[in-house]
């Protein structure tokens, strides 16, 4: 397969009158590390909505592995090899951490009539997903009920869940908000090593330091539109994207 | 064992096989119901007319019986795809006063009569009855649960139980909500449809008031009282809610009184029904009587 991994081509979608984005265009390459940045509504995750299938673009193009994915359900693009996490944690709060990634692990079955019927506590599944939970550090919680974890831990839960998924593609929406500085430092190690993997990451991150040093490229977003799109250097040396941040030199600030 | 007590416990294993089915939709799929008794009656009259107008045996008329069934758990099971929590609770309640009527009102489901003269179930040239019959109903009963039990151990009952914890997760993992859902009603309408034709050739006569909505109330109630989503859960609640009015017979004027007061008392300290989550007799009974196990 040539070409990138992921294309995204003047996708827009549009909730009664307001435009949430608005013709953004990028590629993501196979390996890369792509940062999304934006201010607060600017349309970061609608557009991570828009990829993994949760809201369906008015109108432009979605090309993932080399086929249209624009318009297919969650769970088609999932069973393609795209795994996601949530800004805002989705836990299956009455299983426990290792069933929570043992649904992860069955992506691939649950589309096919004969996989669905095969037991899920055997050893193969379960050494599978336990070596998941090594990777993200909650191995020792692996029996606990995920509804009792704290955030931080239910942040890597997903990640765990989001790796069973996508062994192509991954989409981190706020991963390491409300994280503490080790919890962060931890994470940032796993998503290097992640795409040391040969994997892809497409991240939305509110913290600068945290975006600028994971990402290979960034993609800014203000007001649904591509505000300005290069490498951590170019970006944070940018007019535009210092003024969407922070506002005119000599103006007041709007509130 | 006198024959007051078999047909009680026959009919407890009757409605503990429906629950099990209500416990697939909504114990472990997360769709609330509360139409059941819809289809344990399509399936108590489709063995009916099978056996009378068709002049099949039980045995035969089983298979197809539970084919009807999931047909109709897939064709109700739609409106569940598109609404959720109260709507479901509503449009289910609203499937079970339709299907009602119809048993009512059509003339081929025999009107008012019901329908009489249901045979009773022949095994090895014999008709069960009394003891034998309770006997069937209990091996009906094993079956189904052993059917759950291993519908929670494959992939396709996990994907169930994500879909209740938590939907757009579960999507963003391959699960698909439309397949599921109706995979869980298809399944839990089987059951209820086994449950119906033991009913059916128990009672040997049905008519449309056997099957309406406040059976699907207590279907439900037996199954919050046993615990959601347990395997042991609808056998507890059919058993304690199927023996109650029997237990309270002497105080027949205060019997719902009593029902209140029971499900009051769960619901403030046991939420999770006798068998549930975190219940008191899986914290604190089943690890003295499993040697600390469970």
């Amino acid at each position: 397969m040539s070409g990138p991994l992921l294309e995204v081509r003047d996708l827009a979608i549009q909730f009664g009158g307001l435009r949430a984005v608005d013709g953004v265009s990028f590629v993501l390459e196979q390996g890369e590390i792509l940062g999304l940045l934006g201010p607060n509504g600017a349309g970061k995750t609608v557009t991570f909505n828009l990829i993994s299938g949760v809201y369906k673009p008015s109108s432009g193009e979605i090309r993932f592995a080399g086929r249209r994915i624009d318009g297919l359900a969650p769970h088609a693009i999932a069973a393609l090899g795209l795994g996601r996490t949530f800004q805002i944690v989705k836990p299956f709060t009455s299983l426990t951490v290792l069933e929570n990634v043992l649904v992860a692990r069955g992506v691939d079955r649950y589309g096919r009539a004969a996989s669905l019927w095969t037991p899920w506590r055997s050893r193969r599944e379960r050494d599978a997903a336990m070596a998941l939970l090594e990777r993200v550090g909650l191995a020792d919680l692996a029996g606990r009920k995920a509804g009792l974890l704290p955030l931080g831990n239910l942040r890597r839960l997903e990640i765990a869940r989001a790796l069973a998924v996508g062994h192509k593609l991954l989409l981190l929406d706020e991963s390491f908000s409300g994280l503490r500085h080790e919890e962060i430092a931890r994470l940032e190690a796993l998503v290097r090593d992640i795409r040391a993997q040969g994997l892809t990451v497409l991240l939305i991150e509110h913290n600068m330091r945290v975006a600028m040093g994971l990402s290979d490229r960034i993609v800014v977003m203000e007001y649904g539109r591509k505000l300005a799109e290069g490498s951590p250097e170019a970006i944070q040396q940018d007019e535009r994207v210092i003024e969407a941040y922070l506002g005119r030199k000599g103006e007041p600030h709007a509130s | 064992m006198n024959g007051y007590a078999v047909t009680i416990l026959t009919q407890i294993a009757i409605q503990a096989i429906v629950v099990c089915g209500l416990n697939v939709i909504v114990g472990y799929a997360g769709q609330i119901s509360l139409g059941h008794a819809a289809f344990f009656g399509i399936g108590a009259y489709s063995a009916a007319l099978l056996s009378t107008q068709g002049g099949l045996s039980f045995w035969a008329a089983l298979p197809l019986v539970l084919a009807i069934c999931a047909a109709c758990g897939l064709l109700l099971g739609l409106p569940s795809l598109r609404l959720k929590h109260d709507f479901l609770a509503i449009t289910t309640i609203g499937i079970n006063f339709v299907v009602q009527a119809v048993f009512l009102y059509v003339p081929f489901f025999g009107g008012a009569l019901g329908i009489s003269g249901i045979p009773r179930v022949q095994l090895f040239g014999a008709a069960l009855k009394g003891t034998r019959y309770l006997y069937l109903c209990l091996a009906c009963l094993a079956l189904v649960v052993g059917v759950s039990w291993l519908f929670t151990r494959v992939f396709a009952g996990l994907a169930c139980f994500a879909l209740r914890e938590d939907e757009p997760a579960a999507a963003s993992m391959g699960i698909s909500p439309v397949r599921f859902k109706l995979l869980a009603f298809m399944l839990g309408t089987m059951f209820a449809g086994l449950g119906g034709s033991l009913y059916a050739h128990q009672m040997r006569f049905v008519s449309a008031d056997d099957f309406s909505f406040p059976l699907s109330v207590s279907f439900l109630a037996m199954l919050v009282l046993g615990g959601m989503g347990s395997l042991a859960g609808p056998l507890v609640g059919a058993l304690i809610l199927g023996a109650l009015p029997e237990v309270f017979r002497p105080l027949a004027n205060f019997r719902i009184l009593f029902y209140a007061l029971i499900l009051l008392l769960m619901i403030r300290f046991q939420p999770g029904g006798i068998f549930g989550e975190a219940s008191l007799v899986r914290r604190r009974l089943l690890p003295r009587f499993l040697g600390g196990r469970s």
